[in-house]
């Protein structure tokens, strides 16, 4: 067993109340869309619950108030030595290297990969508590303890690709555990009669009758957004 | 560094510049595939082509750069978690009684499994020829990790796909005694005292 212990400061997620001072511009910590309280009817503490980014539809827990906040938090994340993989990561390795050989135009090679990615996800552990609240659980510990860990770490030894992975990893996880949330809320109303999309690049999430025309989180064309059919269709 | 040209057939519009500009005829076949045998490398054809439909693609590429263990560590702390995630996303699915709760979760299984695959190339599983690829494919081999897993999959994948990273052999001079490493391929000649090939013996590591 071996430990990331860490404090450090980071920028306060959360917009500050009313008595923390006036904040006039909300910005979207998926897309960058701004709220401008100068430039709008109605103040963003004001807005009904059912607001959400016009651009992405991330939430308003997602906005994140231009007068931001300081904040220490403490990093605690315990891992076994040596890694020995998981059965369900080893097939997300084998079909990233499947990705890997169709970007090389290696066809046969991709499909070799893919069967073993295939055979290897339905050998996956079962999980136990199968219920929306371990979901939550499960993303908001990546939101606050996992992420944070190995960006501060890919900070302080500058490897960028890895930073990368968090920046938008974290985006896509965010917007994950808010649209559980909306569900749970709504008891899934916000999804009827509407279409779900996942962009077949980065995995950002949108609800909507079409997909966006730009990936909010990898900036990819609305074309690379597949979208997810019902029980029936599939 | 080597390339070789391909056609992106969805995006030719069939102006057949191409086959104007190659020196060797690897653009003209029948089946629209350029022929990676006649082909010379030259880009010609990718620079002429009106359509952007040509890459010029790598035929070698370099070691990837090296992760440093703490990165390991910590990215194999989400890749384990965002697994479970996945699978308990498709669980959910299964037991779904609404159409609503299934296409979210269908949509959480196939977003946490991008993410996932994002978390592992940046892990060190970037390249198909690497290194570490290769040992992960000999571990299958030799070592399955489940008793019905397909080691004829593994294997054929070790065949077909170059390691771009060469093993590296200890050798020492029996002249001078010196010890040292010499990549498989390169020459054989002793750093200290300029012995070459029958006077040097591989040691073990
Ligand atoms: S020049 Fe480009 S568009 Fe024209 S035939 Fe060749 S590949 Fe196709
Ligand atoms: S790269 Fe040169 S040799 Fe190869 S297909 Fe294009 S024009 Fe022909
Ligand atoms: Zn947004
Ligand atoms: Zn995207």
């Amino acid at each position: 067993m071996s430990f990331y212990e860490n404090d450090y400061t980071i920028k306060e997620r959360r917009t500050l109340d009313k008595e923390g001072g006036v904040i006039m511009r909300y910005v979207c910590s998926i897309c960058g869309y701004v709220y401008d309280e100068s430039q709008e009817q109605v103040a963003f503490s004001q807005l009904p619950d059912s607001w959400v980014c016009p651009i992405c539809k991330a939430d308003q827990s997602l906005f994140v108030g231009e007068e931001k906040e300081k904040e220490t938090i403490n990093l605690d994340v315990s891992w076994n030595d040596p890694i020995v993989y998981s059965t369900g990561e080893e097939a997300a390795i084998c079909s990233n290297l499947a990705r890997g050989c169709e970007k090389q135009y290696k066809d046969e090679e991709m499909k070799l990969f893919q069967m073993l990615s295939d055979y290897l996800t339905s050998k996956m552990e079962e999980e136990t508590e199968i219920n929306l609240k371990t979901m939550e659980q499960m993303l908001q510990q990546d939101l606050s303890q996992h992420y944070p860990a190995l960006h501060h770490q890919a900070e302080e030894i500058e490897d960028r690709g890895t930073q990368r992975i968090c920046v938008w990893g974290e985006k896509v996880t965010s917007i994950l555990h808010s649209l559980l949330m909306r569900y749970q809320q709504s008891q899934g109303r916000f999804l009827r009669d509407t279409d779900i999309w996942v962009c077949s690049v980065c995995g950002f999430v949108f609800v909507g009758d079409n997909p966006p025309d730009l990936c909010p989180v990898c900036k990819v064309p609305a074309w690379k957004f597949e979208k997810i059919e019902g029980r029936e269709q599939s | 560094m080597k390339y070789k040209a391909v056609r992106n057939i969805r995006l030719c519009t069939k102006d057949c510049l191409c086959l104007y500009v190659c020196p060797t005829g690897a653009t003209d076949t029948e089946n629209s595939i350029i022929d990676v045998n006649k082909c010379i490398g030259c880009g010609d054809c990718a620079k002429a082509c009106p359509s952007g439909a040509i890459s010029m693609v790598p035929q070698d590429y370099p070691p990837q750069q090296s992760k440093e263990a703490s990165i390991l560590s910590l990215s194999h702390v989400l890749t384990h978690h965002k697994a479970r995630q996945e699978q308990l996303a498709k669980q959910l699915a299964q037991t779904s009684s609404s159409d609503e709760l299934y296409r979210l979760m269908k949509a959480f299984e196939k977003s946490i499994r991008l993410v996932n695959e994002d978390i592992l190339r940046e892990s060190g599983y970037m390249l198909p020829q690497s290194t570490q690829v290769h040992d992960l494919l000999k571990t299958w081999i030799q070592d399955p990790p489940l008793d019905d897993f397909p080691r004829d999959i593994a294997q054929k994948l070790l065949d077909m796909i170059p390691c771009n990273e060469l093993p590296v052999k200890r050798y020492r001079c029996k002249v001078c005694g010196a010890i040292f490493e010499i990549k498989e391929g390169e020459e054989l000649i002793c750093p200290i005292c300029q012995a070459t090939q029958d006077q040097l013996e591989i040691i073990d590591f």
